[in-house]
């Protein structure tokens, strides 16, 4: 056939019409973790945006980072005259006055658009998000640790069952630790030395704190001591591993499947990630409890085990803001959070725990929920949080490593932090 | 034809302009921000010479920039004497040169994160495949996760094998280029080898040396990927290089003037390091003109 002129502006002209018809939609651009583009698009629910992104008759361009370069992203967008990013997941400890002085104050939204059920959204995490009387993100995801063990690797030692106390805790973790028959080393529990957040769970175990929420820097110098000093003594007797002070976070739940340690400090909702076969050399037999509590804790202390949560928030540059809060109104639903739930999401509304569905779906919803009723964060936002965190990670790790006491690290701890919280 | 003083501007204008636009102004506009306070949020607000007082305050810093000119100044030298080593045992001839030319040049051709992360399985201290192998010699392994001694000896031990094929291309390059009369007329004389390497060999080769050197003091002096990779500057920022000081101050907590200030430190630091080699090479140069 020959090819006339006609024919190829025809042809042209029918090409061009599916791109025509896509720029007649409009585009939100989101900044997140990977994870998050995760439980809103893949798994046993599907994928949630489905819907408005039909009602809307609009696409979406996610960009994903890990989570210190999706934070440094996200305001350095918002910091620019305009930004095409219309949502930015939030992390609650960069919620601080110089933050919401680059987000989208959201009270209008709510009154014009409002969210279901926004009391139904744990109260706590709202709270934390309202910075200077102005809401400046809504939660959408939660992580809140439990202490995961490999039942495998513990009956091996002939441990039939997940310690019920820290003391407990800590002499499994000796006794499995060592050379398996098979060979390779194991450790009793596996931790990132990098974040603070686990020293944190160990000082609560013996009712202390880092910071707590009225800005108290370490209310107990002795039971942050005592927690200290459990860290350093698993080091010591090879319950942590020796590549302690270089663990990630990600090598966390990699060392749990694959059999290196027996046990490891990460949030609910990895437990079916821990449990896939295709995934984990020990599927079905990763079991998650709440993280125990010390004997020796003052009377009446229950674990507060470390949350850390997720918010959607619009940078104030916004170029298209009704767009940007109808996602973030739709992601919000009753029915989009417990679909988010399924696909691996820690879900914020306390009813997702009440769906029977849910519950009969998750084996562990209801310890999840328990732990979730009173965990806190590992310490409040303030603008110096992250230089506080290095701080106490570093002076947690010299005394592990045996540079100085735990004593002393708590010591230093103190004066070198007291000058950078908020007066 | 003679062009004009006005056509040869022009025609050298966009060449300048791209060296103003992507190094001068980012340059000054660096020295702008090093006299603020500012963060995500703030206002840049001028503090004076703060931010430099407060670095140069901070043994942290210090502690930063000892590590960075220890291992610079033990890679380099290092380098340089492997790479010499080697320009002259492949000048002599060696049986299947190409080959072993390929498997010499071949880290170069890794990519810097590839190998950090292939380093850090390979001497993982529980399950490396290196670790095994000391083990089994009876060997001492290295402590590089709990030991800031091993850390760095393992930061300076990958900065090495990286970087060892640039100094020894250019070594060998030089080396090529030298004149096979004066090798014949030094053993007509009846030179011994150390002398020849010593009277012929070295005295040629020195400008290579020099200009091998001035790069990668300066490449090395911004190690940063090595560190953080491998050890993130830990245990307990006990292994930190100025790059990563940088970062953490920039990226981390956000204080861009503390971080302008202390790449103005860095690029002071790095100048100061290669003074010595940049003077020799300007004599050098004056002792040919």
């Amino acid at each position: 056939m020959a090819m006339s002129r006609r024919l190829l502006l025809g042809s042209a002209a029918l090409l061009a019409a599916p791109r025509t018809l896509r720029a007649q939609s409009r585009k939100l651009d989101i900044l997140s973790h990977r994870v998050h583009q995760a439980v809103l698009t893949q798994g046993a629910a599907g994928d949630l945006t489905e819907a408005w992104r039909r009602a809307r008759n609009a696409e979406i361009g996610w960009t994903t980072f890990d989570i210190g370069p999706l934070q440094d992203r996200l305001l350095r967008e918002a910091s620019l005259p305009q930004t095409d990013y219309g949502v930015g997941y939030l992390l609650n400890s960069r919620a601080t006055a110089q933050t919401a002085n680059l987000l989208e104050p959201l009270e209008d939204h709510l009154r014009s658009e409002p969210i279901e059920a926004l009391d139904d959204i744990a109260p706590g995490l709202r709270a934390a998000m309202v910075v200077g009387g102005r809401t400046i993100g809504i939660p959408v995801r939660h992580a809140t640790n439990g202490l995961f063990c490999n039942m495998a690797l513990l009956e091996e030692r002939g441990i039939t069952a997940p310690p019920t106390s820290f003391e407990e805790f800590l002499d499994q973790c000796r006794r499995v630790a060592g050379r398996r028959s098979d060979g390779p080393p194991l450790a009793g529990l596996v931790m990132t030395a990098a974040l603070a957040a686990y020293p944190v769970i160990f000082a609560r175990a013996f009712g202390g704190d880092f910071i707590t929420e009225d800005y108290r820097l370490l209310p107990d110098h002795e039971a942050m001591v005592k927690a200290i000093s459990a860290i350093r003594g698993l080091f010591e007797s090879g319950g942590l591993p020796r590549s302690y002070a270089n663990i990630t976070n990600e090598d966390q739940a990699t060392w749990l499947m694959q059999g290196r340690a027996a046990f490891a400090i990460l949030p609910f909702a990895r437990h079916a990630q821990l449990n896939r076969p295709d995934q984990s050399r020990f599927a079905g037999r990763i079991q998650a409890v709440e993280f125990p509590v010390s004997s020796t804790a003052p009377a009446g202390t229950r674990m507060a085990t470390t949350v850390e949560f997720w918010s959607m928030s619009i940078p104030r540059n916004a170029r298209d803001k009704g767009l940007a809060w109808s996602f973030i109104q739709a992601m919000s639903s009753k029915s989009v959070t417990l679909g988010a739930a399924r696909n691996g999401n820690g879900p914020v509304r306390v009813s997702t725990y009440a769906d029977p569905g849910f519950a009969a779906e998750n084996a562990v919803a209801a310890i999840e929920a328990a732990a979730l009723s009173r965990a806190r964060i590992p310490f409040p936002a303030f603008p110096e949080a992250n230089r506080a965190e290095a701080i106490f990670v570093e002076e947690v790790q010299s005394a592990v490593l045996g540079r100085k006491t735990p004593a002393q690290a708590v010591e230093d701890t103190a004066s070198r932090v007291r000058s950078l919280l908020p007066a | 034809m003679k062009e004009s003083l006005a056509t040869r501007l022009a025609l050298l204008a966009p060449a300048q302009g791209m060296v103003l636009a992507v190094l001068l102004v980012p340059a000054l506009y660096l020295v702008w921000l090093s006299f603020q306070t500012s963060s995500f949020g703030l206002a840049p607000r001028f503090v004076g010479w703060e931010n430099y007082a407060r670095i140069l305050a901070d043994g942290y810093f210090w502690r930063a920039l000892g590590n960075t000119a220890l291992i610079v100044l033990v890679v380099v030298h290092v380098e340089l004497l492997l790479g010499l080593g080697m320009a002259l045992l492949f000048a002599s001839g060696l049986p299947m040169q190409r080959l072993l030319l390929a498997c010499v040049l071949a880290p170069y051709a890794v990519s810097e994160v590839a190998a950090v992360v292939m380093w850090r399985y390979l001497f993982d201290p529980e399950v490396g495949h290196v670790t095994y192998a000391l083990q089994a010699l009876g060997l001492p392994t290295l402590d590089w996760a709990v030991s800031p001694a091993h850390g760095l000896t393992m930061v300076a031990l990958l900065s090495v094998w990286l970087h060892l094929p640039f100094t020894f291309i250019i070594l060998y390059a030089a080396r090529l280029a030298v004149p096979m009369e004066l090798y014949e007329a030094a053993r007509i004389d009846g030179a011994s080898p150390w002398q020849v390497f010593r009277r012929v060999t070295l005295p040629l080769l020195v400008p290579a040396l020099l200009i091998a050197a001035l790069f990668r003091l300066i490449f090395a002096f911004r190690l940063f990927s090595e560190v953080w990779l491998l050890t993130s500057g830990g245990p307990a920022r006990s292994t930190e290089v100025v790059a990563v000081y940088l970062y953490l101050e920039a990226f981390r907590y956000n204080s861009f003037g503390a971080a302008a200030a202390t790449g103005w430190l860095m690029v002071l630091g790095s100048l100061l390091l290669a003074a010595p080699y940049l003077w020799r090479l300007g004599k050098a140069q004056k002792a040919d003109a």
